[in-house]
């Protein structure tokens, strides 16, 4: 039998101006199942709590209905002196009486029968709640860090100071992303090589880092607190252990012209390689594709040559599987290639490039060793033209969003065109100059006042190839439309930043959301920006969306302290409010059919298959599972599932049903 | 008995919200102390998500003269996307009850953030108003008064 | 039609299948649903236009299940149930063969669930004339003459569930008026259990009917209930491109959404 008692408060006169108190608490005291029902001053206060306590003592309370302001106010107050005579928590409900009553509508009978209904409908719900028990999973401090740009580097670096445990995947040979390929950067033309090596170094050399460079994930099962990630290393046909990084091996390699995808196919690489010389780990590794031996059984120069004798031809690649109780994602981004601009040439006028390769260009360890030379003979070119939003902002090639770094990296080329090219001119065609970071309107201004550098504000139509200039035509919409055509000796396209290649694959590993763009989603675009939708993994940097390296560094740290704040329990307490699949015994065992559509509905990923079986193993059903470290309790699966199989802790469909029909029956 | 005396009449109507978005600007209609009708009572859910359309059926089968359901705006859901995929659900469910000549003026839905205290109050006058107009929801009165009476009958 | 007494002899005497699912002609010149296990018994099969009885239901039944070499003899409603069945995971590709028909009459044997899949695509999905009619009429009545018209149909259901035995979609081993805790649906038949019998069982439907207007024909006392469930189906397509037993991996219409889907309804 319930012995609920029911603790209606007056607020001081916050609820009893408009309700009658005494009398909801007598009108309460007959509803059935109701031990106590009593109206008080002040329910919240410290004699308020007393009175729920020795209530709960003296009637052997089975459930309790404090009827006072909104639970968001003070459900945690009230469960908790429960908890403190010795009653579950969860059997404690509140009834808003202040916020949804007393304070909304005007004194008189109505009011003080809403109140009256209110009480009742918590009473007929309490009586069907459950003793519960927060949930607890142990937590593994390893946190596996996908993606070794400056966003991974900085996140590794923060959680490893802070004393867990670091395991860094980097596809390629060398850590550093994009920032190690920029020449000097907004908004104050530091050079970039400068301030991330030491940094890629840090990383190479901390104690609670282990690094995996030429590795991907290949799996990821379990959940928040136990993850369980299968790394492959791909094999660098080499052994690392062995190899001093002396270089002797790449002197040698016969294949010497590869295009450097560091240096955005500017520069030319043997098929043994480091992709740059400040490269972490500075080991080379074998490009198979290109390789001789590889490819005709026959060369082996760099074995011959090797003085450690680190060459492995056979070695295969290997797996290693790491407990981890955080992912990070910073995977980054790339840039839409010059191919994809009809307008534009299609990539075939070897003088149109893109923004990444302007910074190849301009960088002094790159192909030019920092002169602006055009790729196609080499010709200090005379006009230049910039092309803003190249396919950004732009619905109708499919991508409406802004990239938001070109602006900047753009007015940057220009002006450092301008430094090393006196006698130069710089164009740039843009639509809107967006320069909203600290400092960047600034460095904007700087480019058109103190460097000339030419705005024009308008789309380019066309570029095309006229007695060896570019020709690019388009129009001034600041000058009414005019049109305006210029002979240039080189344009470069500042592309549109796009999702990094085999984002959608890793999404769909990690079971992580994702845009239309293949971007990484955060879990809520104000509250949760380094959060995924799954919970355990974190997001930094530019796989969410393009950022400048600022803002990159921000996210990677923000994630990070969500990591460590992860970590600074053994356990992760979670409210045990969440759905489960409810069993029955055999021969049916659970009502669930199996048609598993509750698994495409939970926004968290949260539902998985599970097999019932008998005695000797063999399966007699499959049927859906709840994780309880991935649910979050929102029960969309609970109002989904036709067979109401899914039910969820604190609203299950005893409890909201009774609370429906007790809100209408008096 | 009730009549169609629309004086007289005072609509029951059932509110299903979600805790983070309506039930928090119901909350703060309360803390700004604006007024609307007593007519109307809330239930809690987690989520639009978890509001079952059975549930709603039940409101009606146990006397409800309106309905509201209410929760957070598009792309604001605390759980990101069970109002998209109640929304739905509602649009299926709505038409359907239509098709049975439910009178679909009877539910309201709609999306309440927690800063949107005056827009609750709103929404329920404007709830409580349309249903004073449109009477006691006596088609299913009917059916209740003769299902008690067959209950009844069959014991 | 020898075509298929023909064909199921032969997969029958050849032991590459020990039972056939089809039609046999019954009384009152409809057909009815037959197993045959036998070669000799193979001439018992037809297949014409009597044989429109949605079958699909049988390959999940659990003493089918276990039968090994099987072969289903499908009409076009059979067909599209074993896409939306395949589709919500409660039957398996290879567990039996189907025996369709090209529109020439031709039979053909669909090896897998793709097969089915294009077979599907090339039928006509629409409402057949009869039931587009009825729909009209009703969707043309006053909001007062549509609750007219279901009160008196409601009012006469006794829920046997006949309707539900015979749709191939309702498989779940507990319905939901099974439960009582809470009890979703009163037990005894009034008319206001039963609207919310129909009701549920037509949103459950969502997505998933497939409009062979089976349950309606098996109604005992001839409620169109079918129509409720059609209304549901015509909806999840107009809305959300939606058409059941379609496609074997699409998702459920209400187990997705589109962050840009219908909304105007909402204030
Ligand atoms: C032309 C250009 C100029 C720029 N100039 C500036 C500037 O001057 N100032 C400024 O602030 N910002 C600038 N930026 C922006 C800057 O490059 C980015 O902010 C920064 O690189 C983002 O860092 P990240 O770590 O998020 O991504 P990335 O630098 O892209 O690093 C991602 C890393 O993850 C690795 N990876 C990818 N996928 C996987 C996988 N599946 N498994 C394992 N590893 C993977 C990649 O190999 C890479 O190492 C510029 C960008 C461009 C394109
Ligand atoms: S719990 Fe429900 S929705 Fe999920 S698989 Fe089982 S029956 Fe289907
Ligand atoms: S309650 Fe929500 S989060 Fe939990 S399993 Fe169901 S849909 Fe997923
Ligand atoms: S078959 Fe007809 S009478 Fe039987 S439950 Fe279904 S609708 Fe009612
Ligand atoms: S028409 Fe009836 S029997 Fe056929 S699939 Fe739809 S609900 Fe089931």
């Amino acid at each position: 039998m319930a012995r609920i008692g029911v603790f209606i408060c007056h607020c001081g006169e916050n609820i009893s101006a408009t309700v009658d108190c005494e009398k909801v608490a007598k009108v309460a005291s007959e509803f059935p199942g109701v031990a106590v029902s009593v109206d008080y001053k002040y329910m919240c206060s410290d004699p308020g709590q007393n009175l729920v306590k020795e209530a709960i003592i003296e009637h052997k309370l089975t459930g309790v209905v404090v009827s006072a302001c909104s639970p968001r106010m003070h459900e945690p107050t009230f469960r908790n002196a429960c908890a403190e005579a010795g009653l579950n928590p969860f059997l404690c409900e509140m009834a808003n009486i202040r916020e949804h009553c007393s304070w909304v509508h005007e004194k008189g009978d109505a009011t003080t029968q809403k109140a009256i209904d209110i009480v009742r409908t918590l009473v007929e719900k309490v009586k069907r709640n459950e003793a519960l028990a927060p949930i607890y999973v142990p937590i593994s401090k390893t946190a596996v860090v996908i993606g070794g740009g400056v966003a991974g580097i900085q996140a590794a670096l923060d959680i490893a100071d802070a004393g867990h445990k670091v395991v860094m995947v980097e596809r390629e040979p060398s850590i550093g992303g994009h920032m190690s390929q920029l020449s000097e950067t907004f908004p104050t033309l530091d050079c970039s090589q400068c301030i991330l090596t030491p940094r890629m170094v840090d990383v190479a050399r901390h104690p609670n880092i282990t690094l995996y460079t030429y590795a991907e994930i290949e799996s990821v099962d379990g959940s928040i607190g136990n993850f369980n990630v299968k790394i492959r290393l791909k094999s660098k046909s080499l052994d690392e252990k062995v190899c001093t990084g002396c270089g002797a091996c790449i002197q040698k390699c016969p294949v010497k012209k590869i295009p450097s995808e560091f240096e955005q196919g500017l520069g030319m690489r043997t098929a043994i390689y480091v992709p740059f010389p400040q490269a972490v780990p500075n080991k080379p590794v074998i490009d198979r594709k290109n390789c001789t031996y590889y490819i005709k059984g026959k060369c082996k120069v760099c074995e011959i040559v090797c003085p450690t004798k680190a060459i492995r031809f056979d070695q295969e690649d290997s797996f290693v599987e790491v407990q981890a109780g955080a992912l990070l994602l910073a995977t980054g981004f790339d840039v839409l290639k010059t191919s994809a601009f009809p307008e534009y040439g299609y990539g075939k006028y070897k003088d149109v490039i893109d923004g990444l390769q302007f910074e190849r260009l301009a960088s002094a360890s790159g192909p030019t060793k920092g002169e602006i030379r055009r790729p196609s003979d080499g010709q200090i070119p005379k006009k230049i033209v910039f092309i803003a939003c190249a396919g950004s902002r732009d619905p109708a090639k499919g991508r409406e969003y802004c990239s938001k770094i070109c602006c900047m990296y753009t007015a940057k080329h220009a002006m450092l065109y301008k430094h090393k090219v006196h006698e130069g001119t710089p164009y740039i065609f843009y639509m809107d100059i967006r320069a909203t970071g600290k400092m960047y309107e600034e460095f904007v201004r700087r480019a058109i006042e103190e460097d000339e550098v030419k705005y024009i504000r308008g789309r380019v139509s066309q570029v095309y190839e006229k007695n060896g200039k570019l020709i690019v035509r388009g129009v001034d919409t600041l000058l009414m439309g005019q049109p305006v055509e210029i002979e240039a000796d080189m344009v470069v396209l500042a592309t549109a930043g796009i999702a990094n290649q085999g984002s959608e694959e890793l999404a769909q590993k990690l079971h992580v959301s994702y845009d239309k763009h293949k971007f990484f989603s955060e879990a809520h675009p104000k509250l949760k920006p380094v959060e995924t939708n799954t919970a355990g993994i974190f997001l930094a940097g530019a796989c969410q969306s393009t950022k400048d390296i600022p803002e990159t560094v921000a996210a990677a740290s923000g994630a990070a302290a969500k990591v460590v704040g992860l970590f600074s329990n053994d356990m992760l307490k979670r409210d045990p409010l969440i759905a489960i699949v409810k069993k029955s015994p055999p021969p049916v065992y659970s009502s669930c059919t199996g048609c598993f559509m509750c698994i495409q509905v939970c926004p968290y990923q949260a539902i998985d298959k599970e097999e019932i079986k008998d005695r000797n193993g063999n399966i007699i059903k499959t049927i859906s599972h709840i994780n309880p470290g991935l649910c979050q309790g929102c029960g969309t699966c609970v109002a989904f599932c036709k067979s109401k199989s899914i039910d969820i802790l604190g609203y299950n469909h005893d409890q909201v049903y009774a609370e429906v029909s007790a809100l209408l029956n008096e | 008995m009730e009549t169609n005396n629309n004086n007289s009449f005072e609509p029951k109507v059932v509110a299903f919200v979600c805790n983070w978005c309506t039930y928090a600007g119901a909350d703060l209609t309360g803390t700004s102390r604006i007024k609307y009708a007593p007519n109307v009572k809330i239930i809690r859910f987690p989520c639009t998500g978890r509001i079952d359309y059975m549930l709603l059926m039940k409101a009606f089968a146990n006397g409800a003269d309106g309905i509201i359901v209410s929760g957070c705006h598009p792309n604001d859901c605390h759980y990101t996307s069970g109002n998209f995929h109640a929304r739905r659900r509602w649009m299926i469910f709505r038409n359907l009850c239509d098709f049975i000549g439910m009178d679909m003026n009877r539910v309201v839905f709609s999306w309440v953030s927690a800063a949107e205290g005056a827009k609750w109050a709103e929404i329920v006058n404007t709830t409580v108003d349309t249903i004073r107009q449109l009477g006691p929801a006596t088609s299913f009165q009917k059916l209740i008064k003769n299902s008690v009476f067959e209950e009844v009958g069959n014991e | 039609m020898n075509n298929i007494q023909q064909k199921t002899k032969e997969l029958l005497e050849s032991g590459a299948c020990t039972l056939i699912i089809g039609y046999e002609k019954g009384t009152g010149g409809k057909a009815r649903p037959v197993f045959v296990r036998k070669a000799e018994h193979a001439a018992k099969l037809i297949f014409d236009e009597s044989c429109d009885q949605n079958i699909a239901g049988y390959l999940y039944r659990q003493e089918i299940k276990n039968e090994s070499k099987k072969a289903i003899v499908a009409n076009n409603h059979t067909l599209k149930s074993i896409v939306e069945l395949a589709s919500e995971n409660q039957i398996h590709e290879g567990d039996f063969m189907v025996l369709a028909f090209t529109a020439e009459g031709e039979i053909i044997e669909l090896k897998s669930f793709e097969e089915i899949e294009k077979h599907v695509a090339t039928l006509y999905h629409g409402l057949n004339d009869e039931d587009k009619a009825t729909m009209q009429k009703i969707e043309a009545m006053t909001m007062e003459e549509r609750w007219g018209f279901w009160e008196n149909e409601f009012s006469k259901c006794i829920k046997c569930y006949a309707c539900r035995a015979s749709c191939p979609m309702c498989y779940c081993p507990t319905c939901t008026v099974e439960i009582n805790q809470p009890q979703w649906i009163p037990v005894p038949s009034h008319t206001l259990g039963n609207l919310e019998w129909h009701v549920m069982r037509a949103m459950h439907l969502a997505g998933r009917c497939i409009t062979c207007g089976q349950c309606a024909k098996s109604c005992p006392l001839d409620l169109p209930i079918h129509l409720l469930t059609y209304k549901v189906a015509l909806d999840s397509e107009q809305y959300f491109d939606s058409v059941a037993g379609t496609s074997v991996c699409a998702n459920n219409v209400l187990a997705t959404f589109k962050t840009e889907d219908h909304e105007n309804f909402i204030r």
